[in-house]
This record gives structure tokens, C-alpha cells and sequence, in this order.
């Protein structure tokens, strides 16, 4: 391996690995799992140990560390090894760890990290889009700037904020350079969303609930170590945190093989079992035999499966460099989206007409078909998908970008769709 | 599953398509695919003996080089990106995996061989794919005699030894037809001679198969040179795969593997060519897109390249989706069938409704990207078309191959 953090840690084979955590457990591991053990595993790098030395982890392959990991678990220890977790058990590992590890100094690193690792950080959120900037995510424009030593006030609105009642935590990217392109003034932070002027109003969903909100930032004031990256460099710093998003929405829509069929278990069942929801749903419409209903049936399993190959091979790919794999996932899986939410809503029938909006999750399907639209809008549209395959992948040549290389001070603004926040209805 | 291929497997890859790119470039497939034949002796010898494709995946003990399905399958990806010409799918993938699949050692002994070092051109007669088979098979003093008729057979015109299944009146059988051309102009029975198991190694079946190519000589590649076995080559409007219908009377034939054992063989065959047809399409279609692309970069109309218009752009980033999703279904196919998974029964017909349809869909657009240009013969757009339409229909439709797969999880 290379230069860097824990050369020699790196080398551990999977074997050197498995020893080195039985040593380690049976000084440290007294059977309770309380916050002294979960900070030992940080301070250890047992809790992370694919991540740097330095970083809270001790830099091993991801095969010792999973060899590491069968000795936490063979003990009975729970807490080590979470940052391979998959993305759903909780995406912040991803959207903030990767980041920080990609670009955090050490304080902003040192902040959050370890709270990760403990699992007492398990709610963020995503202060990306604003009124005016959602696709064209570059041109936003709430402002941070910095006012006397060491600290920035925030002013602006963002929009679309999925989780920020919750959220403990914001990645906000805000312009901090009027002066240069649109690309070029951004700088990334994360913010604690209890800083004062912080002001959250839900925006009620196609599906009656709401998860997502109107953020008002007015004079927040955000410490500068709390800048990930330089400032300036927000719009790089984003690429790592929208990588990791868009892989987890592609890795969401991709066949539950793998959890659902047990180890042991033929490859013949594993193709089997992803196909499950779509068989009862038609077995239970009496339509099974349905030369058309088999015929989707089979489609829809297709997209599925492929969709996990193709990450299986977008996978290998990323351990070699850029891979142009990667971002074909996130476009194909939303047809797997609509395809799937659809088959389910129609085979159900008429009973599918009934919803009730006060209480969404009663009705999986309908909701289902509904949310399906998260993943072709959200995290870039799958239209901003197809003109980044286009130009990045296929090297295609841009269009027209009247706003290019102009300071962002005199570009057209996006324009503000109208006030859409509403109290939770009683 | 594939994720990536090892350093020998990459290098396969590059030798092939190094020289696929000195003989199977645009000029030589256009002359090829105008010659009585279809395919080019020289490159069909060049394959086998020069780089010993044929007999990649056949074990050693029969005269290959015992790789397996990935090694085959990276060479098919790469004569479907060049739409090579000739009857190798029907002799390495067809044929050769109806042999392995029969169980028959007397057969693998006697024909794999010469299918591996490129001296016998073999088909097989598939059922399906709107060729219709009907013959009958009858054993007549201890013989089997065919009678009855095979339409639309891959490369049936220049085969030497074609694999027909036929009725018997206990169930249906694979039957070995040689036909009596002459190889490489020496004649079949030097060829398989050459290969054949010597004295009473032999099989009790063979009864009768030297005379059965006592017709060769003078008869050369026309129609009718063992007696009673007729071919009549087709037009098609893939000229770069040929096809030709079978008429057989009463001609001479050895089983394959057991005469009722038919039906289960047939269907790996048919799997294994689904698996060899879907990996041959991907790279077709990766063709056919990099055309594409090519062009949206050249082609300037309103001022810029085509390429930056949007429907188009996206139009070539669904084309890539496709394409890629075809390979990653061709692949999960391939090391099914490498690891003789218990997979391969659905993951074959599931990569060959995927990898069709990609393939249709990435040479339909690539003519509509090329506008007026694309309608001509000049340039390779509608080879690639054609290759992607007879391909889609060969083993049967995609809807035909989703019913399978419907049919083989229990649905
Ligand atoms: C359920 C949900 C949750 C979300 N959660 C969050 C969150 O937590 N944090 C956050 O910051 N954001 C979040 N978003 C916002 C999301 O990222 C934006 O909605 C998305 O980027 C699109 O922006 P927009 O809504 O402003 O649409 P617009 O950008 O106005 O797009 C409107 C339409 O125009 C198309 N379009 C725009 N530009 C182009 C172009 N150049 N070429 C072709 N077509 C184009 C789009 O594809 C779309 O169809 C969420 C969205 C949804 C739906
Ligand atoms: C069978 C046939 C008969 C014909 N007969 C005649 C005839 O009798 N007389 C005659 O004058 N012409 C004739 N034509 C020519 C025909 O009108 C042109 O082929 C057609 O206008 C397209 O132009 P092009 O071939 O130059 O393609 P291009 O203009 O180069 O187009 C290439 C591709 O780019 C797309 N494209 C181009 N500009 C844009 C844009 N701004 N936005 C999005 N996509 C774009 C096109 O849709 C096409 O897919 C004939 C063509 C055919 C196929």
C-alpha cells in the first residue's frame, strides 16, 4: 500500500488481523457494552478499522477488517468495525464520514468523528438546495461570511431538507465569493442544528407526510474550523458526500438478495427471493398466470438483478480508480422504482384506491408509489444524471452555459418557486 | 459473478481484439459476408491454430485448452463487437457444448478435436427460434436413418458434421450427421480420421460411419453430398450470419449420448447459447453505441456538435445504461455457466431477453443518431442493425426467453 497513514497496519493480513483482535478483546472486553467501551473502540481504531491511523481507525483491508470483525462478534462485542455498515443502517457514516475523511481538517474531524463511531451521532441532514438552486445546485445563494476571528454568520433559505427536525447536524454549502464563478465561491461546513437562528418549518409531501422542511438560517454563527475542505473548495468537497449519496439510492433500489436469502442457501434461491414482492403481489391478484403480468414480472426482476451486478461491478471498479459504472446506478435504478411501485399499486387493484393521508404508512403501496419519486428527483435528477453520463462518461460536449466563468454576482438568478412550508396540519 | 478479469483474462481480450481489428475489420466483413461461404478460411484457421480460440474452453483431453466459460466468453464479446463472420458460434458454442453436454465420450473423442483445432465446421439444428425442425429418426438394421427437415441452420451450408435432434419412437435424440464435405479441401474423413479413436476404442453406435462419408470427394461444398442430406442456403438479412434449411432422407446417423436423452440436453445447449449469444450481443451493442458517440462528436449541424443536444446526449446515456446492464447480465450468465451454477437455468434466458433487446436498442439508435447516413449501406450501421435483429430472434424472443425464466422460478 502506499505512503501515509499506518503502513505497517495496512500490511496486517486477515490472519494478523483476527489475532490482533482477539489480543486486544481480551484485554479490553468485559462484557458490558457501555459508553467507556464504545470510547475505547474509538480511541483503539477497532470501531472504524478500514479508516486511517490518525482517523480513528488503523488503515486495514477491508478483508482483515472483516476478519477483525468475526472476532468482535464471535465475543459478543458489539460496536466495532460500523463503518462498513451498509448505507441504510445509517447513511451519515457515508455522507459525513466519507466526506470528513476525504477533506476535514483534524478539529472539524475530531468533532464529529468519534461521536459517528459511538453512535451518538445518527441524525443529519442536507442543507443543499435552496429555492432557486436545485438542479443548477452551484448557483445557490445563501450566504456565509466571515465576521471577525474564527467565525461565520450564515444568512439564506434552504429548501427540500429531509430530516432537519431531527437532525442533529447540517452539511450546508454556502457561497462565501460573490465575486468568483458560480462553481468557484462555495464553501462546505457542517453546522450543529442547534445554533441559534435556526428556524425549521416541515413542507407537507405528495404522501401527506413530512419529512422534509423549510430551513431559515438568519445570522447562525458557524465556528471556521467547522469548514470541511478550504473555502472556495465547497463544490469539490460536495462531490465526495453526493458520490456516497448517490450510491446509497442506487445500492436502495437494487434486489434484497443478499439479506434475504439465508448463507447457504443455492444462487438459484438468492435470484429467487428478489423477485418475492412481485410474485405475491401477483399470486395474490390471481394473476400469476397471466402471460403479461409474468412477462413484467420477469422485466422488473431483470432490472433489479442487473442493477446489483452492475454494482457488484462498479464496486471492483472504484477499488481500481474513477469508475464510470458508478453513475450509471443511481438513473437505473430509478426505472426499478417505477417499475416495481407500479406493478405493486396495479396488481393490487381497486384496493389501491383507497389512502388515507393522515396515516401514509397504513398504505405501503400507494406510499411506495409515491416515494419512488425520491430517487429520479432527489440527489440530482435523473435528467442531471443523463447530462453527466453524456459529458463525463461518454465525453459528449456541453451545451450552452450562459452563466460560465461570470462572477456569480452578475449571473441570472435562479428563480424562487413561491412559499410551500405549512404547520403540521392538527 | 465477474466483477473484473484477471491480468491473463485481459490480455486474452486485447490479443483477440488485435486480431479481430487486422481480420475482421469493416472491409474484410463486407467481403465476407459477399462471398458463397461466409466466412474466411484464412481468418477461420488463423483463430484456430494461430491463437487456438476454438478450443479455448474444450478440456484437453479432447484436444483443447480446458479454459472455461469467462475465457470463451471474452472472445465472443469481442467477435460480436467486430461482427466477425463465420461459423464459429455454431462450431465452439453450438456444437461443441452439445457434445460436452451428451455425455457421450465416443462422440467428444471423436468430433471435439477437430472442432478445436478449426479442421470441423459443426452445427447444431435448434428447435425454436421460428426454425422448425421435424425429423424423424429410425433405426433400420441396427442404424439410425433421418428423414425429415431443419430450417434456418446456422452455418448448415459448410458444416461437416451437423447435430440434429430427431424423433425416435421412444422420445427425442441428438443425432450426428456428417455430412461428407471435404475439409480444409482434404476431405472429412482425414479430418475426423486424424482424431478418431483407433481400432475398437470405438463406440458401438458408430456403425457404418465411414460409409456414411463415402459420398465426399468430388462433391464439394454444394448441396447434397452424403447421400440424402440436402442443404439449401437462405438469403438473410443478416448477411454476416448464414443460415441454410436441412433435408434429410434416410440418412445415416450416430446418436449423441442416450437416443430419448434428447430433451435434457437440448435444453443446457440452448442455455449455454443463450449465455454465448447474450455475451456476443453486448459486444455488438458496445459497437453500435461507440459508433454513436463517435458521431454526436463530429457531426455539427446549428452550429455545434450534435452531441450537445440533450436528446441526444440523453438518448446515448440510455443507450450506455442498456449497454452496460446487458454486460452485467451477460456476465452473471457467464460465470453461471463457468461454475455450472444452479443459476444458469434462469440466469441464461434472462440475459438473453436483456442482452437482445440492448443490442436491438443500441443499433436502432445508433442509425437514428446518424440521420440520413444512417440509412445507407456505406456505412457499418445497418451490418450492426441486422446482426442485432437476426440475433434477437435466433434462440427465440426475448418474451419467449422471460417465459422461461417465469417458468424456471416456479412461477
Ligand atoms: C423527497 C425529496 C427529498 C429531498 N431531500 C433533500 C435534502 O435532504 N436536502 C437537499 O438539499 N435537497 C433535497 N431534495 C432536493 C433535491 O435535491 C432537488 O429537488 C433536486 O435536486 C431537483 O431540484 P429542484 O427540485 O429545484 O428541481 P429543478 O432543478 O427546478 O428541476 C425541475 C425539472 O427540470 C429538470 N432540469 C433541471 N435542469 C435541467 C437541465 N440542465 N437539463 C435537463 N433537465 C433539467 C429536472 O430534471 C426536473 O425535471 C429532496 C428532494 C426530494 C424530492
Ligand atoms: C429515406 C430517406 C429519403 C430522403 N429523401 C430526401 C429527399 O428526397 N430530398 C431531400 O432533400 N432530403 C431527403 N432525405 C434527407 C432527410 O431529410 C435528412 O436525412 C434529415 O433531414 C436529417 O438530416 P441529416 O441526415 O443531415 O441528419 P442530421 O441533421 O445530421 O441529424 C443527425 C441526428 O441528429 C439529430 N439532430 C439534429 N439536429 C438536432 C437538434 N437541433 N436537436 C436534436 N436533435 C438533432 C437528428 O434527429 C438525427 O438523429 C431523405 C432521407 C432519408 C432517410
Amino acid at each position: 500500500m502506499g505512503a501515509g497513514t499506518g503502513a505497517s497496519e495496512t500490511a496486517l493480513s486477515p490472519d494478523e488481523a483476527r489475532t490482533a483482535a482477539r489480543a486486544w478483546l481480551s484485554d479490553h472486553w468485559a462484557g458490558v457494552d457501555d459508553e467507556n467501551w464504545r470510547r475505547a473502540l474509538v480511541t483503539s481504531g477497532w470501531a472504524a478499522p478500514t479508516w486511517p491511523v490518525g482517523r480513528y481507525g488503523r488503515g486495514l483491508s477491508r478483508p482483515s477488517a472483516r476478519a477483525a470483525a468475526a472476532e468482535f462478534d464471535a465475543a459478543g462485542a458489539p460496536g466495532a468495525c460500523v463503518e462498513t455498515a451498509p448505507f441504510h443502517d445509517n447513511p451519515w457514516m457515508y455522507l459525513l464520514g466519507n466526506t470528513l475523511l476525504a477533506h476535514g481538517g483534524q478539529a472539524v474531524c475530531d468533532r464529529y468523528l468519534p461521536r459517528l463511531l459511538t453512535g451518538s451521532l445518527t441524525h443529519g441532514c442536507l442543507l443543499y438546495s435552496e429555492p432557486g438552486a436545485g438542479s443548477d445546485l452551484a448557483s445557490l445563494q445563501t450566504r456565509a461570511e466571515l465576521v471577525g476571528e474564527g467565525e461565520y454568520l450564515v444568512n439564506g433559505q434552504k429548501i427540500w431538507t429531509t430530516g432537519g427536525q431531527e437532525a442533529q447536524f447540517g452539511l450546508l454549502l454556502a457561497r462565501t465569493d460573490w465575486d468568483a464563478p458560480k462553481h468557484a465561491g462555495l464553501t462546505f461546513f457542517v453546522i450543529d442544528m442547534d445554533s441559534p437562528g435556526i428556524e425549521i418549518r416541515p413542507i407537507r409531501q405528495i404522501t401527506g407526510d413530512a419529512e422534509f422542511n423549510e430551513v431559515f438560517l438568519t445570522d447562525v454563527p458557524v465556528p471556521a474550523d467547522a469548514v470541511i475542505g478550504a473555502p472556495g473548495e465547497g463544490w469539490r468537497v460536495l462531490q465526495v458526500a453526493l458520490a456516497a449519496e448517490r450510491a446509497g439510492m442506487g445500492a436502495a433500489a437494487r434486489g434484497r438478495a443478499e439479506g434475504k436469502a439465508a448463507a447457504g442457501t443455492s444462487d438459484l434461491a438468492v435470484l429467487r427471493a428478489v423477485a418475492d414482492d412481485l410474485v405475491e403481489a401477483a399470486r395474490a391478484a390471481g394473476r400469476l398466470n397471466d402471460t403479461v403480468v409474468r412477462d413484467e414480472l420477469v422485466k422488473i426482476l431483470s432490472w433489479r438483478l442487473t442493477n446489483t451486478w452492475t454494482g457488484d461491478r462498479a464496486a471492483a471498479e472504484i477499488r481500481r480508480g474513477p469508475s464510470s459504472l458508478a453513475s450509471l446506478g443511481k438513473l437505473a435504478a430509478s426505472r426499478v422504482l417505477h417499475a416495481g411501485t407500479d406493478f405493486a399499486y396495479r396488481m393490487q387493484g381497486r384496493a389501491s384506491l383507497v389512502y388515507d393521508v393522515d396515516d401514509p404508512l397504513a398504505y405501503p403501496v400507494d406510499r411506495a408509489l409515491m416515494f419512488a419519486f425520491i430517487n429520479s428527483i432527489g440527489g440530482g435528477s435523473d435528467q442531471i444524471q443523463r447530462n453527466i453520463i453524456g459529458e463525463r462518461v461518454l465525453g459528449l460536449p456541453k451545451g450552452y452555459e450562459p452563466d460560465r466563468g461570470v462572477p456569480f454576482r452578475d449571473v441570472r438568478k435562479g428563480s424562487a418557486t413561491r412559499p410551500v412550508s405549512q404547520e403540521k396540519r392538527p | 459473478m465477474i466483477r473484473e478479469f484477471s491480468e491473463e483474462q485481459l490480455e486474452l481480450r486485447q490479443t483477440v481484439r488485435r486480431f479481430l481489428a487486422e481480420y475482421s475489420a469493416e472491409a474484410d466483413v463486407r467481403r465476407t459476408m459477399a462471398t458463397a461461404s461466409g466466412y474466411d478460411q484464412k481468418t477461420w484457421e488463423a483463430m484456430a491454430t494461430q491463437l487456438g480460440l476454438h478450443g479455448l474452453a474444450i478440456p484437453e483431453e479432447y484436444g483443447g485448452q480446458g479454459f472455461g466459460w469467462v475465457e470463451l466468453g471474452i472472445v465472443l464479446e469481442e467477435t460480436g463487437r467486430a461482427l466477425l463472420c463465420g461459423p464459429f458460434f455454431s462450431s465452439v458454442v453450438l456444437a461443441a457444448s452439445a457434445l460436452l453436454e451428451s455425455g457421450d465420450e465416443a462422440a467428444k473423442r471423436r468430433y471435439l478435436p477437430g472442432i478445436a483445432d478449426g479442421s470441423v465446421i459443426a452445427t447444431v439444428a435448434l428447435p425454436g427460434g421460428g426454425g422448425e425442425l421435424d425429423v424423424a429418426a429410425e433405426l433400420v438394421d441396427g442404424r439410425w436413418r433421418l428423414t425429415g427437415r431443419a430450417a434456418l441452420v446456422t452455418d448448415a451450408h459448410v458444416a461437416h458434421l451437423v447435430i440434429v435432434p430427431a424423433r425416435t419412437p421412444a422420445g427425442l435424440g441428438l443425432f450426428a450427421i456428417e455430412t461428407g464435405r471435404p475439409a480444409d479441401g482434404a476431405g472429412l474423413t482425414s479430418a475426423m480420421g486424424a482424431n478418431a479413436p483407433t481400432g475398437a476404442a470405438g463406440r458401438t453406435d458408430t456403425v457404418g460411419r465411414t460409409d456414411t462419408v463415402g459420398a465426399t470427394g468430388a462433391a464439394g461444398r454444394a448441396g447434397s453430398d452424403q447421400t440424402g442430406f440436402r442443404t439449401t442456403l437462405r438469403p438473410t438479412l443478416d448477411q454476416t450470419r448464414r443460415l441454410a434449411d436441412i433435408d434429410l432422407d434416410a440418412v445415416t446417423a450416430a446418436a449423441v449420448g442416450d437416443p430419448t436423452g434428447g430433451e435434457a440436453i437440448l435444453a443446457r445447449v440452448l442455455d449455454l447459447a443463450a449465455v454465448g449469444l447474450a455475451v456476443e450481443q453486448t459486444g455488438g451493442a458496445q459497437a453500435a453505441l461507440d459508433m454513436a458517440v463517435e458521431y454526436l462528436k463530429v457531426r455539427v449541424q446549428f452550429g455545434q456538435p450534435i452531441g450537445a443536444f440533450q436528446a441526444l446526449k440523453h438518448m446515448a446515456a440510455d443507450v450506455l445504461v442498456e449497454v452496460e446492464t446487458a454486460r452485467s447480465a451477460a456476465y452473471y450468465a457467464l460465470s453461471a455457466a463457468a461454475d455450472r451454477s444452479d443459476a444458469l437455468p434462469v440466469a441464461a434466458p434472462l440475459a438473453a431477453a436483456y442482452c437482445s433487446d440492448a443490442f436491438v436498442t443500441a443499433a436502432h439508435q445508433n442509425i437514428q443518431v446518424h440521420g440520413g447516413m444512417g440509412f445507407t449501406w456505406e456505412i457499418p450501421a445497418h451490418l450492426y442493425f441486422k446482426r442485432a435483429r437476426s440475433s434477437q430472434l435466433l434462440l427465440g424472443e426475448p418474451a419467449f426467453h422471460r417465459a422461461r425464466v417465469a417458468e424456471r422460478l416456479g412461477l
